[in-house]
């Protein structure tokens, strides 16, 4: 089984480096990009299993960025994060089978749970 | 009794007695007029007495039958007038005076009657004498006839004097001449002494008559001036009575004017003072006017307006009141609002740098978990727990908050609230496992169905067990009931047999972040979160605890939450 390939997507430098060492650490292949733009090719260059989202992006709606996502990469799992909750938005994100959803500061265990739960997903697709 | 009735009667009351004594003054007046009557007659008595008189000296003076038919046509007319008004003449002089004045009457036409026999006898006799003087002159001789015509001067002194002076003479003249006397000187000196006889007689009659008309004139003037005085009796009378009639109109219409006006006016007065008492909202003692007249029916008519407008008034205030509570929950709802936005923000703001030093933090902890062994790695590894702790905390800080802000909004579903107490129980359900708490269920069984905010009120249970779980000892109790309060609202209570909560603290327990919990086990927001659902809810969250024997939250929560009732987003 290779490894899951985890694609991080967040304007805040610091906390997106930050958790994709600390991704890569416990064996998963992560990546941290910083915009928007980036972030489109990036996904259809990597083919992530999973994209971690912040759905306050600057310049872009989160919503748009999974629809867009979903196009490239047919399957990827879709975690959101946020420093804010949106009771609308998540309602959207979960119709469009974003099905987790993890408030920031993260707990490192359970991203973990989340993400390997993900892995499972995928693996009986 | 109505008013115009009143005015009527007063009125017809005021024109009787003013007509009583005017009747009296009318029939005054009417005697008053009968009388006039009288005294003119009595006037024309006395007037035709005058002519009486005038035709008496006439009579006496020309001793003629003319005069004598002039006086006697005026005794007549005299007599007419008295018989005209005899009762009057009666009633003036008394029945004797009046008998003694006709038979004056009578007396007086007698003797006029006698003396005018008199005056025609003494023509007579005048002439007689003449002209038997005159034929004895003829017949005497020289001597005699000397003596004759001495006798004849004392005849002529006797009918221009007719005393007894002029008689005595006449008779001394003939005494000498009697015993020859022929048979005419002595008829001659008869006459002469008939006619001296018929003088004295005339001055007797004369001054009996004088006598006579003496007393009717004292009568007929008496008659006069008692009709004068009575007629001036019966003016002064009228005019007493007339005074009399104006006073008694005057007293008794003042006296029923006054009355009148009081009755109408002092009910007027009453319902003025009423009116003036509405205006400045005092509806008390409404003025009781018995009766069945106008005011009466007004002063009815106006309690029913005061009574109207005081449902009016009162409906009014109760309106403002709600008004007042609406607006108040607005501007309440308002400021959970704007509290919620900052506190949003705030948790926002704070939310990425905190994840930016969790995950620094967290990565330092992977990398010295990686690491050989070195000389502080311990103590580093302490200090970086201690960071991810309180990271911790300040996470569930900021989750909450964040939770209160997204509740500000509500959505509105039917639903039953035993089912949604049953629920949020089976999801603490691995609470109550660990701590072996007991929860007792006792939910109604006439529970209507809800329409509010299912949701948010689980939020609700939520925090209120799973402070009760909190509270109490390992295997502690808490019961959970639900009941019907009315049509418009129910109520449920969770109690607990915890500890209780300090008096001094009760009053502080709604307020943002108070806890009783040791530090880093509580937010202090539940309680706080609570409470402003419960009150955009249209509900109402209440406390009772008592120290060493637990703690119960009683909930009050509307059936049906109407749109107007929910707070603004």
């Amino acid at each position: 089984m290779s490894a899951v390939k985890v694609l991080i997507v967040d304007d805040e430098q610091d906390f997106a480096t930050a958790l994709a060492e600390r991704l890569r650490l416990r064996g998963y292949e992560a990546t941290a990009i910083f915009s928007p733009d980036d972030a489109l090719a990036t996904t259809k260059e990597m083919q992530p299993d999973v994209v971690l989202l912040d759905l306050r992006l600057p310049g872009v709606s989160g919503i748009e960025m999974l629809m867009t996502m979903r196009e490239f990469v047919p399957g990827v799992e879709i975690i959101l994060l946020t420093g804010h909750l949106d009771l609308a938005q998540r309602i959207q994100g979960m119709r469009l089978d974003a099905f987790e959803y993890i408030m920031k500061p993260i707990e490192i265990a359970d991203l973990i749970n989340k993400i390997e739960k993900v892995g499972k997903h995928r693996d009986r697709t | 009794m109505k008013i115009r009735r009143k005015l009527f009667l007063a009125f017809t009351i005021y024109m009787v007695l003013a007509l009583i004594p005017s009747l009296f003054a009318f029939r005054e007046m009417d005697t008053l007029r009968k009388r006039l009557k009288p005294v003119e007659i009595a006037g024309d008595i006395t007037n035709v007495f005058l002519n009486v008189r005038r035709q008496e000296k006439n009579f006496l003076l020309l001793k003629d039958q003319d005069s004598l038919q002039l006086l006697r046509k005026q005794i007549a007319m005299l007599k007419g007038n008295i018989n005209d008004i005899e009762t009057d003449i009666i009633r003036e002089l008394g029945k004797q005076n009046y008998q003694s004045l006709r038979s004056a009457l009578t007396k007086y036409e007698g003797i006029v009657q006698l003396l005018s026999d008199n005056f025609t006898l003494q023509h007579t006799a005048v002439n007689e004498l003449t002209r038997l003087g005159r034929d004895i002159e003829k017949q005497l001789s020289e001597r005699d006839l000397q003596t004759f015509l001495v006798l004849r001067r004392h005849e002529k002194n006797l009918i221009i004097h007719r005393d007894a002076n002029a008689i005595e003479q006449f008779r001394s003249v003939y005494a000498p001449m009697r015993a020859s006397a022929p048979a005419e000187l002595s008829q001659y000196a008869s006459i002469a002494e008939r006619l001296y006889l018929l003088y004295y007689e005339e001055k007797s009659l004369d001054s009996e008559m004088r006598k006579y008309a003496s007393d009717i004139q004292t009568l007929v003037e008496s008659v006069l001036q008692g009709e004068r005085e009575d007629i001036d009796n019966l003016l002064i009378m009228s005019m007493y009575l007339l005074l009399g009639a104006l006073v008694t109109i005057l007293t008794i219409g003042i006296i029923i004017n006054t009355r009148l006006a009081n009755s109408i006016v002092r009910p007027i007065r009453l319902l003025e003072k009423f009116t003036k008492r509405v205006a400045t909202g005092d509806f008390s003692d409404p003025p009781v006017i018995e009766g069945s007249h106008e005011i009466a029916a007004l002063a009815m008519a106006l309690n029913q307006m005061a009574s109207r407008l005081k449902d009016t008034v009162s409906s009014l205030e109760l309106a403002i009141r709600n008004l007042h509570d609406k607006q108040e929950q607005l501007v309440e709802a308002e400021k959970l609002a704007s509290l919620g936005r900052i506190a949003a923000g705030v948790a926002h703001e704070i939310n990425n740098p905190l994840a930016i030093i969790n995950e620094k933090a967290g990565l330092m902890q992977d990398i010295l978990q990686l690491s050989d062994d070195f000389q502080h790695k311990e103590k580093f590894l302490a200090q970086i727990e201690g960071i991810v702790n309180s990271i911790n905390r300040c996470r569930i800080i900021t989750h909450r908050l964040l939770g209160f802000a997204r509740r500000i909004e509500v959505t509105i579903e039917p639903f039953e609230l035993n089912e949604a107490i049953r629920e949020t129980v089976t999801f603490l359900q691995n609470d109550v496992l660990s701590k072996m708490v007991r929860i007792d269920l006792n939910l109604a069984g006439d529970m209507p169905e809800i329409r509010s905010d299912k949701i948010q009120l689980e939020q609700v249970f939520l925090n209120l067990i799973k402070n009760a779980i909190d509270a109490v000892a390992e295997g502690g109790l808490i019961s959970i009931s639900t009941s019907r309060r009315d049509d418009q609202s129910v109520q449920v209570s969770i109690s607990d047999n915890g500890p209780g909560i300090p008096k001094d603290m009760i009053q502080h327990i709604f307020e943002p972040f108070f806890t009783t919990k040791e530090r880093g086990k509580g937010t202090g927001l539940g309680l706080f979160v609570s409470h402003a659902i419960l009150k955009k809810l249209g509900g109402k969250i209440q406390v009772q605890s008592e120290s060493g024997r637990g703690t119960t939250f009683v909930l009050q929560i509307p059936v049906r939450l109407l749109p107007d009732q929910e707070a603004p987003q």
